[in-house]
């Protein structure tokens, strides 16, 4: 149990320090993240460029901070909604029941057996790149597993005796959702939140990194590597930086997120999670 | 079962129809004049002047209530006739099929390998629960479920394409060329299956059947193999199956990266050049097939597993 929470306060402390630096980008940043030095294009790591430059000339760790406001705020924002979304079709679900329920466990089933990347691709062929595309294509592919977990729990929560007597009291429905229902929902919710923002964030870079995502002249880290692509073979750490992020990011949420499961019990939270998410490429 | 299999007949139906429909509807939504995007993708020449397009218009029905319309589209894209790309201006068909098999063959081979891998690691680790091996797998594969694919393929080729020079970077010529794009459309799928053979593996080793068989005499090693080894390949089925229905498009990153002519790459390149007709097949292919297999496999899942048909009745 020991090396475990080690693990987690070290998943702690490496997020931490990435999320902070990322926010405080414009202050500590060493460049202005498009400053270009054409003499001194794709350089190696020095004193002066701690991980070097692009093809540009640009200060690789200043566009890694830059990016990582984008990759992160598109990633936690999606995670919020896709989550707002599937939490209240699940708990409708739950609580209508009938048709309502058939309806959208039946569309759960289907999406979850089409590749999120041929959704997303088809999202952005009908609206065309920008930001709202790439974030309804990130939450049409995000909403479902929440859905599962909150329609699973509601339905557990509905069978229990204090609900049932709260009906016979005659409360209203949204007393009992908001009363009962939703306090007993938050902590898996938030766990679940936390291992899926891991996906989306690498979902955030995948679309990015396609020309779909984050569009020019801004960029994040899945656009940097997909630009630097080129040039892999001069100066690695292009294209070895912003993956590293990504991977660094994704790799501490999800152990964060694996604890908080323990921490809560949520045994269908962990059960569920790993098998029911397929093909993310 | 009869009931149960009724019912997925249904959901199956349905969904196929409404994902149809909606594939129907991608010249409406998307920006421009429907009309002259649906000429385009059914008359070889080019049409401009407005005359031709209304008298177009009249012959092609392009008029008539929107569900005529629908059904006949249905029909024709059923029998096989996608229409014209609207950049290449071949039949749609064309492209997609050959994109389809090179694609199949990639997921097959993905799968094959991430399968292979996942059942050497995954009893390895059952078998060495909490020592050293167990340790270092479980470590290394949940970790690898955070790698994404569009940095993996780039350090791949860096590494053994550009540096050592012992496979080739792109292209889909042969064997040597598949080896980077399944090594890294396969890490993920393994990592997941690793952990669901394990877990498997594991639950069987802890039930009363094993000891029972031991105690029938059974050595350790026969249990295992008998009873707790298909133990862990249950899940792996199901697993399989889901992947492979995502897959089929999911591989756009790697297709893109290795300039494999697949359905991923062929989708990519459609949005790219708002290839309408060739966006339509495409998606309508995948979107046909995956559902059709994870039916399938929810069909044979449940044959496989008799615990789960009782209580779906």
């Amino acid at each position: 149990m020991r090396d475990r929470s080690i693990s987690t306060w070290l998943a702690v402390a490496v997020l931490a320090l990435i999320v902070l630096s990322v926010a405080a980008s414009p202050w500590v940043a060493p460049y202005p993240p498009a400053e270009q030095n054409l003499a001194l294009r794709l350089a190696p790591p020095s004193g002066a460029h701690w991980v070097g430059t692009d093809h540009l000339g640009r200060d690789i760790l200043s566009r890694l901070l830059d990016g990582g406001r984008f990759s992160l705020s598109i990633a936690a924002l999606a995670t919020v909604l896709a989550g707002l979304v599937g939490t209240a079709i699940g708990v409708l679900s739950a609580r209508r029941r009938g048709w309502v329920d058939e309806f959208f466990t039946r569309t759960n089933d289907v999406l979850l057996a089409l590749p999120e990347m041929v959704i997303a691709l088809f999202i952005v062929a009908v609206l065309g790149t920008g930001f709202p595309s790439l974030l309804l294509a990130l939450i049409v592919t995000g909403w479902t597993p929440f859905a599962r977990l909150a329609r699973a729990l509601a339905y557990d929560v509905s069978a229990q005796g204090f609900v049932q007597a709260a009906r016979v009291l005659g409360c209203p429905p949204s007393f009992i959702v908001f009363r009962h229902v939703l306090p007993h929902l938050a902590a898996p919710m938030l766990g679940l939140a936390t291992l899926r923002f891991g996906h989306l964030l690498i979902n955030v870079g995948a679309l990015s990194y396609l020309g779909l995502g984050v569009q020019p002249p801004q960029s994040d880290w899945g656009s940097m590597l997909a630009a630097a692509q080129p040039y892999a073979m001069r100066a690695p750490l292009t294209i070895l930086a912003p993956g590293l992020a990504i991977f660094a990011v994704a790799l501490c949420v999800t152990l964060l997120g694996q604890r908080l499961a323990h921490m809560t019990g949520s045994q269908l939270l962990l059960s569920r999670t790993p098998s029911r998410t397929p093909a993310d490429a | 079962m009869k009931a149960f299999l009724a019912r997925r007949t249904a959901t199956l139906g349905v969904a196929v129809l409404l994902a149809s429909f909606v594939v129907f509807l991608i010249p409406y939504v998307t920006p421009g004049d429907p009309v002259r995007k649906i000429i385009r993708s059914r008359v070889a020449g080019d049409v401009i002047d407005d005359a031709t397009v209304q008298r177009l218009a009249v012959e092609l029905g392009l008029q008539d209530p929107f569900w005529v319309q629908y059904v006949r589209w249905l029909a024709r894209f059923c029998s096989g006739d996608m229409g014209l790309s609207h950049v290449s201006r071949t039949p749609v068909i064309d492209q997609v099929l050959p994109a389809l098999s090179v694609t199949l063959s990639l997921v097959v081979l993905t799968l094959g390998t991430a399968a292979v891998a996942a059942l050497v690691l995954g009893i390895t680790a059952a078998l060495q629960e909490g020592h050293v091996a167990d340790r270092l797998i479980t470590t290394t594969t949940q970790a690898f479920i955070a790698m994404p694919e569009y940095w993996l393929a780039p350090v791949l080729v860096l590494v053994f394409a550009l540096k050592l020079s012992v496979l080739p970077s792109a292209g889909w010529t042969g064997p040597a060329s598949a080896v980077l794009p399944v090594a890294a459309l396969a890490l993920r799928p393994t990592s997941y299956f690793t952990s669901a053979v394990r877990e498997g593996v594991i639950d069987a080793l802890r039930a009363e059947h094993i000891a029972a068989a031991r105690s029938r005499g059974l050595t350790y090693a026969q249990a295992v193999w008998r009873h707790a080894v298909p133990n862990g390949m249950l899940p792996l089925t199901t697993m399989v199956s889901v992947w492979f229905a995502g897959l089929l498009g999911g591989s756009v990153i790697v297709e893109v990266i290795f300039a494999i002519p697949g359905m991923g790459r062929l989708l990519y390149d459609a949005v790219l050049n708002s290839d309408i007709p060739v966006a339509q097949g495409g998606v309508a292919v995948v979107v046909g097939l995956a559902v059709v297999l994870t039916t399938l496999a929810d069909l044979a899942h449940r044959l496989l597993n008799p615990r789960l048909r009782e209580h779906h009745a």
